[in-house]
């Protein structure tokens, strides 16, 4: 009696762990499915912003960009020697009525906030890349490692592949230009 | 040299270890003071009711912060709703933190403080905040503070304010029972000493009661530091798994060691959330090994030492 008690209690704790781990790997493999879909919400998100952001800084920099091909004129001129009084009182007339409309010239913080945007929006992107991942390689290793593999085996959970990268190429190697320490040309 | 996950594996089994010790000393704590008390009033079943009603007041004081702990932390910090327009990094940094780490966006709250500092609360990642000062977000950049809202995220992910909840009420109920023990002895009605046998044991077990009585309560405080100081690494290390910027936590975490401007905001009760302890050490860093015992926190340069082997 005691030990058919014993070999029931042990059966149920078995039972019991092999559910779970079973709910491991189907929800794993759900999450990883939302995941995926979450990286094409990001991508979309990217895709309907960065025209929508370009056209509109780019509608504030012709703006500014008149004044300052006026006074590149003027310069031009000044550095030949010549008279260029009447371009600068153009490009001045012109910035008069900018600085009037815009007490601060803001092309400045327009193009900051860009940057900022497009960092944003790539974060994003590569954070819901990250989860991804980190999803996969949980359930892989899961489904190789023991005890779980039993399970794995049992239920038949395949190996998934998470980002599809190329295994070799160049992305592996590093060539002699690439040893050298960047430079920035502005 | 090891990698994160092994890292994070260490971390979990020293921090399951410390946890583990934690339980079994409360037990045995609480069954000395329990059996003691029980020889004291002079019945042999032991002290149950006693422990029974420590852990109802240790319980119930510890249930509501735990359940109300978001909302409580937050009014004693005097933290307001973060505004997505003027606090904007924090709230991209959260909201992109999230994506990779899979958890719900938290609420975002922020203190007015010049001493940067940052806190995470709640009691599991549907209900979790995460506080920050406004001299953080001023003092750092946007990698930095990466690093640091992602720390405050892995102590969401990892359910460890659940887990000092459940330490704080053995903590409370060990302390209680300490106390009172010395309350009974000193002011309630002894047993008639009529067994001589009997006397002898119990004086034994009185014994046992009085040392664990004095001591339970220091060392089971001390415990609970360490267990507090292990989630401080878990979360330094998961702060790295999310971001993969070992560079930006580091870096941060020498910006605010460096500020020495304690935090007004924070009290006791509250330091042990915060990501660096909001009361700055006076001697510089240079703290002995037996005052480290007490800290809430790693000393900040062991923190970067750790994390720059990860990079």
């Amino acid at each position: 009696m005691n030990i058919f008690l014993i070999i029931l209690v042990a059966f149920v704790i078995l039972v019991g762990w092999v559910i779970s781990v079973y709910n491991f790997f189907v929800s794993s493999k759900a999450r990883i499915k939302a995941s995926i879909q979450e990286i094409g919400n990001q991508l979309k998100r990217q895709a309907d912003l960065i025209p929508n952001l370009e056209s509109s800084v780019k509608g504030y920099l012709t703006h500014e960009k008149g004044i300052l091909e006026m006074l590149s004129e003027a310069r031009k001129l000044i550095s030949k020697g010549q008279d260029a009084s009447k371009q600068i009182s153009d490009a001045l007339s012109g910035l008069k009525i900018v600085v009037e409309s815009n007490p601060e010239l803001k092309a400045n913080t327009v193009v900051e906030n860009l940057m900022n945007e497009l960092r944003d929006t790539s974060d994003k992107v590569m954070y819901s890349r990250r989860l991804m991942i980190d999803l996969t390689a949980d359930y892989n290793v899961k489904r190789v490692s023991v005890p779980s593999n039993i399970v794995a085996n049992m239920f038949k959970f395949d190996e998934l592949k998470g980002l599809e990268t190329a295994e070799v190429g160049e992305h592996l190697t590093v060539s002699a230009d690439e040893m050298k320490s960047p430079k920035v040309n502005l | 040299m090891q990698n994160i996950y092994e890292v994070q594996q260490c971390n979990k089994i020293k921090s399951s270890l410390i946890t583990a010790l934690f339980f079994v000393f409360s037990v045995i704590a609480i069954y000395f003071m329990s059996q003691a008390f029980g020889y004291y009033n002079g019945y042999e079943v032991g002290g149950v009711g006693y422990v029974g009603i420590a852990l109802v007041f240790s319980g119930i004081s510890t249930f509501i912060s735990y359940y109300y702990s978001d909302k409580i932390v937050l009014t004693i910090s005097g933290a307001r709703l973060a505004n997505s327009k003027e606090h904007k990094l924090f709230a991209s940094v959260a909201e992109n933190l999230c994506i990779g780490a899979g958890l719900p966006k938290p609420k975002l709250y922020v203190i007015e403080d010049t001493a940067p500092n940052a806190f995470a609360t709640g009691r599991d990642p549907d209900h979790a905040v995460i506080c920050v000062t406004t001299g953080l977000l001023e003092k750092l950049n946007r990698t930095e503070l990466e690093g640091v809202i992602a720390h405050e995220l892995s102590h969401v992910k990892n359910y460890d304010i659940r887990l000092m909840s459940i330490v704080s009420v053995m903590v409370g109920l060990i302390a209680l029972l300490g106390d009172w023990f010395f309350r009974a002895r000193f002011f309630g009605g002894g047993r008639s000493r009529d067994n001589n046998n009997d006397n002898q044991l119990g004086a034994i077990i009185m014994v046992v009661g009085i040392i664990f009585a004095i001591l339970s309560p220091i060392i089971a405080t001390l415990i609970q530091l360490a267990i507090s100081r292990r989630r401080e690494f878990m979360a330094d290390a998961g702060s790295v798994q999310i971001t993969r910027q070992p560079a930006g936590l580091m870096s941060a975490l020498a910006k605010i060691s460096a500020d020495h401007e304690p935090l007004e905001a924070a009290n006791k009760a509250t330091a042990h959330l915060y990501i660096a302890n909001p009361f700055k050490d006076k001697a510089g860093g240079t703290i002995g090994w037996f005052a480290s015992l007490f800290n809430t926190h790693p000393p900040i340069t062991e923190r970067i030492s750790i994390l720059q082997k990860m990079a």
